[in-house]
């Protein structure tokens, strides 16, 4: 026996169309291959494509879902409370994943698995019940239409425990919208590419935890002993500080004077307003509380009340920088408490907000440049910071009202209805763009073109390092900057913990393998971690590929090319399609991929296993 | 001097580390639910972070119920004798905070034993929200909160050696009524 902590052995399977649930072994091969959380998913959704010959309906009941905490999950060490969700993306059609923070993994993880795989459809609107290590499905057709907050009050109600951790969709995931995001602790979103909606197709309103076990750990002392390092680290930064207090709310400054600030759809990269909705607004006049996620020490979370004016008694956890960004500059909104409303709007629909903000600001700007008709529009005006309108908006995509229903579909659908939007909306696979603009950074746009998932940050976010020290860089350099990130970011989603004491307080990547060492008993190193993690970027390559993705995919949205941010220190600044395509071949050939940006057909051997 | 264990709500954010270093102390697991601290989550109404442990006190509950007089306190910290202890976790349920606990794994009720006078929760809650202070001094900061809230504050501008500053002073007993 190789690996002597960090897992439970278990993989706990659950069928909904038999209503089965059956808790399997999990080897010590399984394990030190895929460790976790992401790698375990794409192994799990790799092998069900292979049983379907490579076709399958995201929302169909053929389509597997899996969530994976992490080997770190749940542990004393800096921020232990990530899990993922895992399945084929309806918003692409292709691997999609997205975590979360809070307490949801851990307690998952307590109750004595290392995964949890979905698969099927309940007749009708169920829950999954894990106590412990019973499982139960159960129906509850009455949490029908019941937003994500409402539901984990009457799930507290109807079960008679308060001490559970509740992963739960809202309306627009029962409605299959495209990017319906699945709801954790109330306000910790599993945002990106649709999970929720993958739920919705499942007829699962939620899965419902209460786990108590020990969670294996192979040398306690030398644990504590290296956490306690790391934390000491963390909190001894010159940033700690702002990180507890203003938490994700820093980055709007940042991103304005650094000008890639998403403002009106991406028209521009400064807002001028931006000191009406930055963290110290947030701290000045509507912060009431910190929120961390578990064994963190950061806290990035606020909680925000609004105590006067329309929206007055909206609470809600949030904004963090990108729903501030998507929902307020993006969008033309100078109204914090108008942009706390819209947020908590979307956690209580389960809507993702970096969709939704791209979404309805795209419709802004089509409207404005009369590609939508009034019609269109159902009759309903809308234009930039016209709060009202934008709230009825996201109200209409989630309930698939008028053009909500179009809208619910996500990018593809909105361009196969008004082929123009294709310039106006940004998108990459068929995923909205997250909250930093990659004219002015090249190492950005390659993150977003080949991000497994479509256009989001997660995989990579080197922009910063561009900003601050790339000016001189060589094509090589900024691949390998891309690649280092796409390579150790997604390791944090397989340990099953957050990356962001590395990437904002510098934490040494190192402390990981020290971690993985203490914890599963296991010797290895950063860069045989890193290996691994790099076979799960393959792999999902490989997902892909079998999908349909090739070089033609890996594009940037038209607005990148063609047309320049109007102000700030980026104005005027576009991306050159023939460098991009010079350093996407480049990138391939570093990546061992083909011109064609395949991976080797030998490369799927690998993963038959 | 006796020292108590105090918790300042509005600082917790609710990462749970005291929970994990208490389980780790105590039991050598990590694992929330086999700790003596719990931190207690409502949300949105009303929004609240709180944890929740043993207040040591004077004439406890715990105590009065225990029918074989297995707690104590001594020193300042109410003891459970696990010579005497039946299990019948009667005190678990008559403790007014619900801060003492119970674990299908443990053979007895959970509870906080101050960890020899150095909380493990106390060092390394990374919000200063729980707190270790002298017994004489419980209520100091609300009531120098209160007393700043609820006074006529004034302030005067003034110079000191060409710098701008401000002070703040409290007209006591001049307000309208």
């Amino acid at each position: 026996m190789r690996i002597k902590g960090g897992y439970f052995k278990k993989h706990l399977h659950v069928d909904l169309s038999r209503g089965t649930a059956e808790r399997r072994d999990l080897s010590d091969n399984f394990i030190e291959r895929y460790i976790g959380g992401r790698g375990f998913g794409a192994k799990l959704v790799w092998d069900n494509l292979k049983k379907h010959g490579f076709k399958l309906d995201p929302l169909g009941p053929e389509n597997l879902l899996v969530i994976a905490p992490g080997p770190l999950t749940g542990v004393y060490l800096p921020s232990s409370g990530k899990c993922s969700f895992i399945s084929i993306s309806p918003a692409t059609g292709l691997y999609g994943d997205s975590s979360a923070g809070g307490g949801f993994g851990v307690e998952l993880k307590q109750s004595g698995i290392d995964v949890l795989s979905v698969d099927g459809r309940a007749s009708e609107l169920s829950i999954i019940f894990i106590d412990n290590k019973e499982t139960k499905i159960l129906p509850m057709p009455e949490l029908k239409g019941k937003s994500c907050l409402e539901t984990e009050g009457i799930i507290f109600e109807k079960l008679g425990i308060h001490a559970l951790a509740i992963a739960t969709i809202g309306v627009a995931g029962e409605n299959g919208v495209n990017f319906a995001c699945v709801n954790t602790d109330w306000s910790r979103n599993a945002g990106r590419t649709g999970i929720g909606a993958i739920m919705g197709s499942k007829n699962l309103k939620a899965i419902v935890v209460r786990g108590r076990e020990d969670i294996p750990v192979h040398d306690i002392a030398g644990q504590m002993e290296e956490a306690d390092k790391a934390y000491k680290y963390m909190s001894e930064h010159k940033y700690f500080d702002l990180w507890q207090q203003e938490g994700l709310m820093n980055v709007i400054e940042y991103a304005n004077e650094k000008g890639i600030l998403p403002t009106f759809n991406f028209k521009d990269t400064v807002y001028a307003k931006h000191e009406q909705i930055n963290g110290t607004v947030m701290l000045d006049q509507f912060k009431i509380g910190d929120s961390a996620c578990f064994s963190c020490s950061m806290c990035c979370g606020n909680i925000c009340l609004v105590k006067n004016g329309k929206y007055t008694g909206t609470v809600t956890e949030g904004p963090e920088y990108e729903s501030c960004a998507m929902l307020g500059s993006n969008l033309g909104v100078d109204n914090f408490a108008a942009i706390l409303a819209a947020n908590k709007l979307c956690d209580e629909l389960g809507i993702d907000t970096i969709s939704a903000g791209n979404i309805v600001g795209a419709i802004i700007e089509g409207y404005e440049q009369g590609i939508l008709s009034l019609e269109d529009l159902d009759g309903c005006e809308i234009s930039w910071g016209d709060e009202d309108a934008i709230i009825e908006l996201i109200k209409k995509i989630a309930t698939r009202d008028g053009i909500g229903d179009i809208l619910a579909g996500g990018s593809p659908r909105i361009i196969e209805e008004w082929p123009d939007m294709d310039k106006i909306i940004l998108q990459v696979k068929g995923l909205e763009q997250s909250a930093y603009d990659s004219r002015a950074a090249m190492s950005m746009g390659l993150s977003y073109a080949t991000s497994d998932i479509g256009a989001h940050h997660t995989r990579a976010w080197p922009i910063a390092k561009e900003m601050e020290e790339g000016q001189g860089w060589s094509d090589e350099e900024l691949i390998d900057t891309v690649i280092y990130h796409q390579t150790l970011r997604p390791l944090f989603d397989m340990l099953g913990v957050c990356r962001l004491p590395w990437i904002e307080l510098g934490l040494n990547e190192r402390h990981y393998e020290n971690f993985y060492k203490y914890v599963t008993g296991k010797e290895v190193t950063l860069e045989e971690l890193l290996e691994l993690s790099n076979d799960i970027y393959d792999l999902t390559r490989l997902i892909n590929k079998h999908m349909g993705v090739s070089r033609k995919d890996d594009t940037l949205p038209y607005k990148v090319y063609a047309r320049p941010a109007l102000t700030g220190p980026n104005a005027g600044k576009v991306l050159d399609p023939d460098t991009f395509q010079d350093i996407l071949s480049k990138y391939y050939e570093r990546r061992g991929w083909d011109k064609n940006g395949l991976p080797p057909a030998k490369a799927e051997s690998k993963f038959d296993d | 001097m006796t020292k108590k264990l105090t918790v300042i709500p509005d600082q917790c954010s609710g990462c749970r580390i005291c929970e994990l270093v208490c389980s780790i102390r105590h039991f050598r697991v990590n694992n929330p639910k086999k700790s003596a601290i719990r931190v207690m989550i409502t949300y949105p109404q009303p929004v609240l972070r709180m944890p929740i442990v043993c207040s040591q006190c004077k004439e406890p509950p715990c105590g009065q119920v225990c029918p074989v007089d297995a707690l104590h306190r001594n020193n300042g910290v109410v003891q459970l004798d696990e010579k005497l202890c039946i299990s019948c976790y009667k005190c678990v349920e008559a403790c007014p905070f619900g801060a003492m606990y119970a674990h299908d794994d443990c053979e007895y009720p959970i509870k906080c034993d101050m960890c020899e006078g150095d909380p493990e929760c106390v060092k390394k809650c990374p919000k200063g929200a729980i707190r270790l202070i002298p017994e004489a001094a419980l209520g100091e900061s609300k009531r120098l909160a209160n007393v700043l809230s609820y006074t006529q504050m004034k302030e005067i501008e003034y110079y000191e050696k060409g710098e701008k500053k401000v002070i703040h002073y409290a007209e006591i007993g001049k307000e309208k009524l």
